[in-house]
């Protein structure tokens, strides 16, 4: 007999089993191929789209539109080519550091958290009502600030890590498996928020569903000009990857979250609370959702408003691209960070819409779930077996 | 099989229904009348507007039934919907640009192609390259999220499309000049297969040999391999008609409204999840599956009524939570369904 649990910690595994130069290698080789599929995506793209100057005319076909070398040349620049556009390639990263974090704990634990875009909109809209509330009862100065924005940043955290809570409750009380249950509560979060929003604590007078704009003093102070980014929302979030690293191999705690979550008979063997230890992760993952849900409040659009972007998801993705490793996290968000500021910059100068990168996010987390197709691309470059795992 | 587990679900589903539609009625205004007014609404066009509702639902339960029956569990038919519906539209649009002109029908099978040949290219990956059939299935639904929008801007340059046509619905003789009911009997094809594809799923599944593969497959590989019949084929056949019922079901969804929406979470708005629960609700029965279909999108259809006839302010985000909200409960209540004991696992053949 098995079930989703066993199936989930056996797919994981080979990720665990693998060295760190592979999984480095299996993420770079995923990221290649994915590239290759976009890049030919919006080259046969360009042949449908509408044009005035196309760049390749082929017998037979007709007009190209894109250019993919142009177009990962302006991702580029888009992404880091200017102070400006540095900033806004850092403020993706930084949001993208707490859910991919966020979905990392999770995995870490065995546990697939696909949640962290619920306990994102809950915690968004948490942080928003706490500042919004607050905002008006300090002084509006510094001291006034200190006070508004870390509770925003607790509230969010908390909101985040209770509803984390729910399914990890449901995966360890009731069995039920924390894919199905994440899923739909990202569902129920997204419709809670917005019903709540749209009839009771938004900006009732507004014809868009969304609150009314944060106090000055709850806002996080830009960095660079030109681009909501402050700093330390950015050295926050490393200081978190690190101390999540240090909690996973240096703690006690942390080595009985991961046990709990891969080998729990193993774990209640060894006298450790399997099932409170689920919760825990869980929780914990839900609350770094919620305060990448307040940061991006407090830092980006000042206001909750709906339709948060999918930044869960792109967490997902960067989690899995690190190997679910915290540090490994802080590139992979980078990475993500600019691909989705230096897209923008994609669609507004070339006219390829940005939503090439979820289709890139989506190739990614594709090829990295296929550990047989490194294994056969190992083969044909020569390198044995390819790989231990298994 | 395991009879009791099944109606303590299904009565369990039920209440959770019914426990959502009691908070609901408190959460209207004058939630008191409100039953009254259901009562009202619930006539022959809302049954048929229901059944409407239910083809997308109801096709992707029923596919996902036959894909995790086989072994493979198929979480990306939020997905496979998403293409269907894009590509009805996309290939009705195209086809207007040709001799051809815009056959509906053609359109229905391009979509259904599509999203077969999306379900293959998923089979390949978890069966030839043995991906973990959940990360792959989440990849499937968020290539196809962000493929549809994005091919909707290449070719309209919006993320809508303009409107491009419908199915014109079939009349049924006699039944649809009926008095009050006849409505009903004024059916637009997809509604029409679905109301063949689920007796027919239900046989396909339970009395015939390939019922009995698809089965073998998923709880019992190795005595399908001992019996001679390939699991690998059994289980391309499972994911494939996924694809195929996922192709209908997003095809009709799109081709009864007749222009695809690509904002958000596209039109398809989570109903191939909805349609997942669907047939965890319905504990792997194409019939049940269909049922508990049917009784979320009547739920749907139910807001929609409301809110225009009776002029209820009905929070149709709250409405729409419902189904997440049930299957939530029963998952919780019932623990975990009861899954083909070998779904999810590789299979290696020893020969």
């Amino acid at each position: 007999m098995s079930d989703w649990r066993e199936r989930a910690d056996a797919s994981l595994d080979w990720l665990v089993d693998t060295s760190a130069v592979q999984r480095i290698l299996v993420s770079l080789t995923s990221l290649a191929f994915a590239v290759l599929l976009g890049t030919v995506l919006v080259f046969v793209s360009g042949f449908v789209a509408d044009c005035t100057d196309p760049f390749i005319l082929l017998p037979g076909v007709g007009y190209g539109c894109y250019n993919p070398v142009e177009m990962y040349g302006t991702m580029f620049t888009g992404a880091f080519g200017s102070l400006t556009a540095l900033g806004r390639t850092l403020q993706e990263t930084t949001l993208l550091l707490f859910t991919g974090l966020s979905v990392a704990v999770a995995f870490r634990a065995g546990l697939f958290n696909i949640g962290t875009q619920g306990q994102l909109v809950l915690g968004a809209l948490g942080a928003a009502l706490t500042v919004l509330t607050l905002g008006e009862r300090v002084p509006g100065n510094v001291l006034g600030a200190l006070v508004v924005i870390p509770a925003g940043v607790v509230v969010g955290a908390l909101v985040g890590g209770a509803w984390g809570a729910i399914p990890g409750v449901m995966k360890a009380y009731a069995d039920a498996h924390e894919v199905i249950t994440t899923i739909m509560l990202n569902f129920v979060a997204t419709g809670i928020a917005f019903w709540a929003v749209q009839n009771h604590v938004g900006n009732l007078e507004s014809d868009s569903v969304q609150t009314h704009a944060i106090p000055e003093i709850a806002r996080l102070p830009a960095s660079i000009s030109g681009a909501r980014f402050s700093i330390y929302a950015l050295v926050g979030a490393l200081a978190i990857a690190v101390a999540i690293y240090l909690l996973y191999t240096r703690t006690v705690l942390g080595y009985e979250l991961r046990t709990s979550g891969i080998q729990e008979t193993a774990a209640e063997y060894g006298g450790v609370n399997a099932k409170r230890n689920v919760v825990t992760s869980m929780t914990l993952s839900g609350a770094l959702g919620g305060i990448a849900g307040a940061v991006y409040v407090m830092m980006v659009q000042y206001r909750w408003q709906a339709g948060i972007p999918a930044l869960g998801f792109d967490g997902v993705a960067v989690s899995i691209l690190a190997s679910n490793n915290p540090l490994g996290v802080i590139p992979a968000a980078l990475l993500f960070g600019g691909m989705k500021s230096g897209s923008v910059a994609v669609d507004l100068s070339l006219g390829v819409p940005n939503e090439l990168v979820e289709v890139l996010r989506g190739l990614i987390i594709l090829f990295i779930a296929m550990p047989e197709f490194f294994r056969a691309l190992g083969k044909r470059a020569g390198y044995g077996a390819g790989g231990e795992a298994e | 099989m395991n009879a009791p587990t099944v109606s303590r679900r299904q009565g369990l589903a039920l209440g959770a229904v019914l426990f959502g539609l009691f908070v609901f009625a408190f959460v209207v205004d004058g939630g008191r009348g409100l039953i009254g007014d259901v009562t009202g609404v619930v006539s022959a066009s809302y049954l048929a507007s229901a059944f409407r509702l239910t083809v997308p639902i109801a096709f992707a339960a029923m596919g996902g039934i036959f894909a995790e029956k086989s072994g493979v569990i198929n979480i990306g038919l939020e997905g496979l919907l998403i293409i269907g519906a894009f590509g009805a539209v996309a290939s009705l649009w195209g086809l207007s640009a040709t001799p051809i002109g815009p056959n509906v029908w053609l359109a229905f099978l391009f979509a259904v192609l599509a999203s077969t040949f999306v379900a293959l290219l998923f089979a390949i990956v978890c069966i030839e390259f043995k991906a973990d059939q959940i990360i792959a299935g989440l990849a499937v639904w968020l290539i196809a999220l962000g493929f549809a929008p994005f091919a909707s801007i290449v070719i309209w340059n919006q993320t809508n499309s303009p409107s491009v046509g419908t199915f014109s619905p079939i009349e049924i003789p006699v039944l649809s000049a009926l008095p009050n009911v006849g409505s009903l009997f004024s059916v637009t094809p997809p509604v029409l297969l679905l109301v063949l594809a689920v007796p027919f799923s239900w046989y396909l599944l339970n009395h015939t040999p390939f019922g009995m593969w698809i089965e073998a497959s998923g709880e019992d590989p190795k005595s399908l391999d001992t019996a001679g019949i390939s699991v690998r084929h059994v289980r391309y056949a499972g994911v494939l008609l996924s694809g195929i019922y996922c192709g209908i079901g997003g095809a009709g969804l799109a081709l009864n409204t007749g222009q695809f929406v690509g904002s958000g979470d596209t039109m398809v708005d989570g109903r191939g999840w909805i349609g997942l629960t669907a047939y965890l609700i319905g504990n792997y029965n194409p019939v049940n599956a269909f049922l508990a279909s049917f009784l979320f999108a009547g739920l749907d259809a139910l807001q929609l009524e409301l809110q225009q006839i009776a002029g209820y302010d009905v929070s149709s985000t709250l409405v729409g939570i419902i189904p997440y909200v049930a299957v939530l409960i029963v998952l919780t209540l019932v623990g975990r369904t009861r899954m083909p004991a070998e779904a999810g696992e590789h299979y290696e053949s020893d020969e």
